[in-house]
């Protein structure tokens, strides 16, 4: 009775706080507060599998089961149904005459997690700017983008499949620099720990027979150079990046039959190419394709009966993805996605693992969206990546899913870039 | 040799490209002019947003950030009218003279007083400026402060050409002063005029020159207009005498078009900036048009 009466007057006391302090107080700090937003992604799921099916299939060469389970985090859409998506929490403001500091908070049903925190500069001279903190790396073009400014519900296949859900988010720092040119240019360099599970990692391990000593350095190094080119109503930006890391990755070797791990090197390049038309001033085409490349060279252990064994390990795998959205009226926009992964290669010991190549998915979607604040968004996908893997023969399932989404946010939530 | 020589010296003007003019930035095209009209030719200026374009959502493109590395100030509007492309723009030009408490910025809303300061500030109510109606430069008496603050900014930065400066502020200021002679002699007859509009975009002309706004075709800022929204403003028009429909030349013509024709309304294709129509070429064609269009019967 007692936490009732509480409960009921609680926003009298929150007024009356309002009321004395903000307004009366002289040590007031309201004129100070941040800029903060909230952001809210819900679905409604379907597609032509059973939910264990589904949960059950694999992408050959690049994912075991689960790729689809996201744990605390849930950046995807899994089960049939609605999904509460995520909620995505943004704080940002200028710190002082020097930086300013942004955080980007990841709220699922189940947790709360810093997905982004970091500072930039603002007073560096010569056009460079120092970014530190946890942040997603500027490699390529969608990884920077937050997920509610994607064109499509889910990200690129080859963005996961390299990355993982949470794309390549990281611990370090960047520095980038603008060059004094007449046209965009823009190189930025980066420093990071490293360990993103999809394709590097720093983790050690220490068998019977093996020890790979865990890295304690900074383990993952980025360099990007971005271009971009006007021509009339068009607006071409080219950016090519490259990563190079170490991937000391355990998958439980210590002691279970079957397990492995993965010592090795690993590069991933990768080419973007946007452009954008203004049709005029309510259409517009947009065209993004980016092709990612990546070599896995090392040594990978496996438990047996016997005991470990080692192979030499060589990967060599892409994928590309291209898409087209038109915006045809001032609320509306239409989208088709083509992508695939392909040279599917797998070395152990020179032998490559037989397994299939290409790799395909099919996305269209058509949004409408109210104001810049609200988005409803369609989407139809036909995935043909997915194999079960059964018995040592992989088949392919043929996948329709079909995604309804809504994505609103309200506050205040700086500007995109282009 | 001969190839690599070209390379190097192509390298050394790219970078010196900029590095001894005074660079100014402007976000729209109007600014631009005016500070044209005052640095002369000791300044370069450069305005980013295209002026055919939606004025709230200019498309950031990369090149703007090439621009804004290389600017010793920059001009903006403000009132927010930039909030949905400039300022992530600002973060990433890396370049500290044009941060907005750096001296080499200038925002120009805050010479003026603005109009329509909401009462209320909510989403709800559609794109709402909680600082008043950014569209002040319409109001030409506006441009005095406007060009009085880029004149004392100009000499704030660039002491050394103080009198050129004044020189050219006082020119431009006269020639003003004539030209509002002319425009107020020809906006009598509009006086008491009731007009409808698309996006309260002339509400300080319409202010200005004592016309009176009946109502908008979006049912709320930045909201395109509904069927049943259309249907109100029919209503407005069988009440209410309606001289002109003002469009803008961005945003869809269709329900001004519809309206129009059925009520025999004159609908106007109005510049609202420097360079929207071809007859706008500088700031003071721009207002010659707009006068033009509404006074040419």
């Amino acid at each position: 009775m007692k936490n009732y009466i509480f409960l009921k007057s609680f926003p009298f006391i929150l007024l009356f706080i309002n009321l004395a302090f903000a307004q009366n107080n002289p040590f007031s700090q309201s004129k100070f507060v941040p800029d903060i937003s909230l952001i809210i992604d819900a679905s409604y799921f379907h597609h032509n599998l059973k939910n264990h099916e589904y949960e059950e299939l694999i992408i050959p060469g690049i994912s075991h089961k689960h790729f689809n389970e996201d744990e605390s985090h849930n950046h995807a859409t899994v089960q049939k149904g609605f999904n509460f998506n995520y909620g995505e929490l943004y704080i940002s403001s200028i710190v002082d005459p020097f930086f300013d500091l942004t955080g980007v908070f990841h709220l699922s049903r189940s947790g709360f997690e810093i997905e982004e925190g970091y500072f930039i500069t603002r007073k560096l001279p010569l056009g460079f700017q120092l970014k530190g903190g946890k942040f997603y790396s500027g490699f390529g073009k969608i990884n920077e983008q937050h997920q509610h400014i994607w064109d499509f519900v889910d990200q690129p296949l080859v963005y996961k499949s390299f990355f993982g859900p949470e794309g390549l988010n990281e611990v370090g720092l960047q520095l980038n620099w603008i060059a004094p040119t007449n046209f965009f240019l823009n190189f930025g360099f980066e420093i990071l720990e490293g360990e993103n599970e999809s394709s590097f990692g720093k983790t050690g391990f220490n068998t019977e027979t093996i020890t790979v000593e865990p890295i304690e350095l900074p383990n993952l190094y980025i360099g990007y150079l971005k271009s971009s080119l006007d021509i009339d109503n068009f607006t071409g930006l080219l950016q090519l990046s490259g990563a190079s890391g170490k991937s000391r990755l355990n998958h439980g070797i210590e002691s279970t039959i079957d397990a492995d791990a993965i010592s090795a090197n690993t590069k991933i390049f990768g080419i973007s190419l946007t452009g954008k038309y203004l049709v005029d001033p309510i259409r517009s085409l947009t065209l993004q394709t980016e092709y990612l490349y990546r070599i896995t060279q090392g040594n990978k252990y496996t438990r047996d009966s016997t005991g470990i064994q080692l192979y030499d390990l060589k990967k060599y795998q892409s994928g590309i993805y291209a898409q087209i959205i038109y915006k045809f009226a001032q609320r509306w926009r239409f989208g088709i996605r083509y992508e695939f992964l392909n040279n599917n290669s797998i070395k152990l010991d020179g032998i490559e693992k037989e397994q299939p190549s290409f790799l395909p998915r099919y996305s269209t979607m058509i949004d409408f969206n109210p104001t810049e604040f609200s988005r409803i968004r369609l989407q139809y996908s036909y995935d043909r990546s997915r194999y079960s893997f059964e018995e040592d023969i992989f088949a392919v399932k043929d996948i329709h899913q079909i995604m309804l989404q809504i994505n609103l946010s309200i506050g205040a939530h700086g500007a995109h870039p282009f | 040799m001969k190839y690599l020589n070209w390379i190097f010296i192509y390298i050394i003007l790219l970078f010196n490209a900029n590095s001894k003019e005074i660079n100014i930035i402007t976000t729209y095209q109007y600014m631009a002019n005016i500070v044209e009209n005052i640095g002369g030719d000791r300044v370069k200026v450069t305005a980013l947003a295209n002026s055919k374009w939606n004025p709230h959502t200019i498309v950031p493109k990369p090149s703007f950030i090439a621009k804004m590395r290389t600017a010793d100030l920059l001009i903006i509007n403000g009132a927010q009218l930039e909030i949905g492309w400039l300022p992530q723009l600002i973060r990433q030009a890396n370049n500290p003279k044009i941060q907005f408490e750096s001296v080499g910025f200038l925002d120009l809303s805050k010479f003026v007083s603005l109009i329509e300061i909401p009462k209320e500030v909510s989403r709800a109510l559609g794109d709402v400026h909680p600082e008043g109606n950014p569209h002040y430069y319409l109001d030409y008496m506006n441009i005095f402060p406007i060009a009085e603050a880029i004149k004392n900014k100009l000499i704030e930065l660039y002491p050394e050409n103080q009198e050129y400066f004044l020189d050219n502020f006082n020119r431009f200021k006269n020639k003003l002063n004539e030209k509002i002679k002319i425009w107020e002699t020809n906006l009598i007859k509009l006086k008491g005029t009731k007009v409808i509009e698309y996006h309260k975009i002339f509400d300080y002309f319409i202010k200005r020159c004592e016309m009176s706004l009946a109502g908008t075709l979006e049912p709320l800022p930045g909201i395109p207009p509904s069927s049943r929204h259309i249907k109100e403003v029919e209503k407005l028009i069988n009440q209410e005498n309606i001289k002109f429909i003002l469009q803008d030349v961005y945003n869809p013509d269709d329900a001004a078009k519809y309206l129009s024709k059925k009520y025999n309304i004159k609908l106007l294709i109005l510049p609202h900036d420097v360079g929207a129509t071809n007859d706008a070429y500088d700031i003071f064609s721009l207002f010659d048009s707009i006068i033009d269009r509404l006074t040419n019967d």
